[in-house]
């Protein structure tokens, strides 16, 4: 074993975890190596290190936030539950009106299919901001309600 | 209250079980997670939002299975998302941000631990930087084995591998 891969195995070897024909070779090395006895040494100071490392302080305040999040979180839910109930009810709702609209102003007009259609999707397009914003408006103070 | 006890309140949405559950636990998830993520405050925002998941998704837990290795999962999993997350960023980041974070991050630890001297400071330095640059798999492991003393059978649970996979992922963490 050379000494690169005896640093690899260094933290299992202070572990006691290695197979231990590997235990014996590494201590052998030990002994008549002083660079890898030195480097062993650091090796075991840095794995005390872990010990106090490795129980992080309690924070007091951690269930509070944990409760916080899952609070934020169910707010959350509802703000975007309200959403679907547009695009459910409401988009169907405004298609056909503007639907019927466009029949309408078509029948009217008198004029040719084509032109009749393209009329319909200009009016769409004007319309479809207006319409949303004032709808949404009412579902929502009903909601309040 | 028994785990079974602790269960079932969960699944009637009882808030005092809730605070039993996260109290209990708190200590061995926020571990788990610093030990994946090597950092204090990711480490317990990640947590929190572990509990978070238990809260909503206990009603699917199947009682099979033990408390400990679903929590021990879901911390895992959430662990190593931010650090693939955090890796994606970082991959942005300049050397410069790199080095100052490193030196943020060991002010951090210095007062945090006020009688731990410069010389463990760098040794700690030392450690977080080895077990950082494990793989995802072997870190998990190293992780479970080290920081929460789990055996190898406990951590084969929990990351749903045989116990021969465990050791031979300790193992390999070797050479
Ligand atoms: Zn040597």
């Amino acid at each position: 074993m050379n000494c690169n891969t005896l640093h690899t195995k260094m933290i299992f070897f202070l572990e006691g975890e290695l197979p231990e024909r590997e235990m014996e070779e590494i201590k052998i090395h030990l002994e008549s190596c002083t660079d890898c006895a030195a480097f062993a040494e650091e090796m075991k100071k840095t794995l005390a290190v872990l010990e106090t490392d490795k129980t992080p302080q309690l924070n007091p305040f951690f269930y509070t936030r944990v409760k916080a999040r899952l609070e934020k979180q169910a707010e959350e839910k509802v703000v975007t539950q309200r959403i679907p109930v547009f695009a459910r009810i409401l988009q169907p709702a405004i298609f056909s009106v503007l639907l019927l609209a466009g029949i309408y102003t078509g029948i009217k007009i008198g004029q040719p299919a084509k032109i009749n259609s393209d009329q319909s999707v200009y009016t769409e397009n004007e319309m479809i901001p207006y319409l949303n914003e004032m709808e949404a408006e009412a579902i929502e103070n009903f909601l309040m309600e | 209250m028994n785990e079974a006890e602790i269960i079932q309140k969960l699944q009637q949405g009882n808030e005092q079980a809730f605070r039993h559950l996260v109290e209990n636990y708190q200590k061995r998830v926020v571990n788990t997670c610093y030990g994946l993520v090597q950092n204090t405050e990711d480490a317990e925002d990640i947590a929190q939002d572990v509990f978070v998941e238990v809260f909503r998704s206990i009603g699917s837990f199947r009682a099979d299975a033990k408390l400990s290795t679903w929590l021990y999962r879901i911390a895992v999993n959430r662990s190593l998302n931010h650090i693939r997350d955090n890796k994606k960023r970082k991959w942005f980041q300049s050397f410069e941000d790199a080095v100052k974070e490193k030196k943020a991050g060991l002010l951090h630890y210095a007062t945090e631990n006020p009688g731990t001297e410069l010389e463990n400071l760098q040794r700690a330095n030392i450690l977080h930087e080895a077990i950082s640059s494990l793989p995802e798999n072997q870190r998990t492991a190293f992780t479970l084995n080290k920081y929460e003393e789990l055996s190898y059978k406990e951590i084969a649970e929990i990351m749903d591998v045989s116990v021969a996979s465990v050791e031979s992922l300790i193992h390999r963490a070797k050479t």
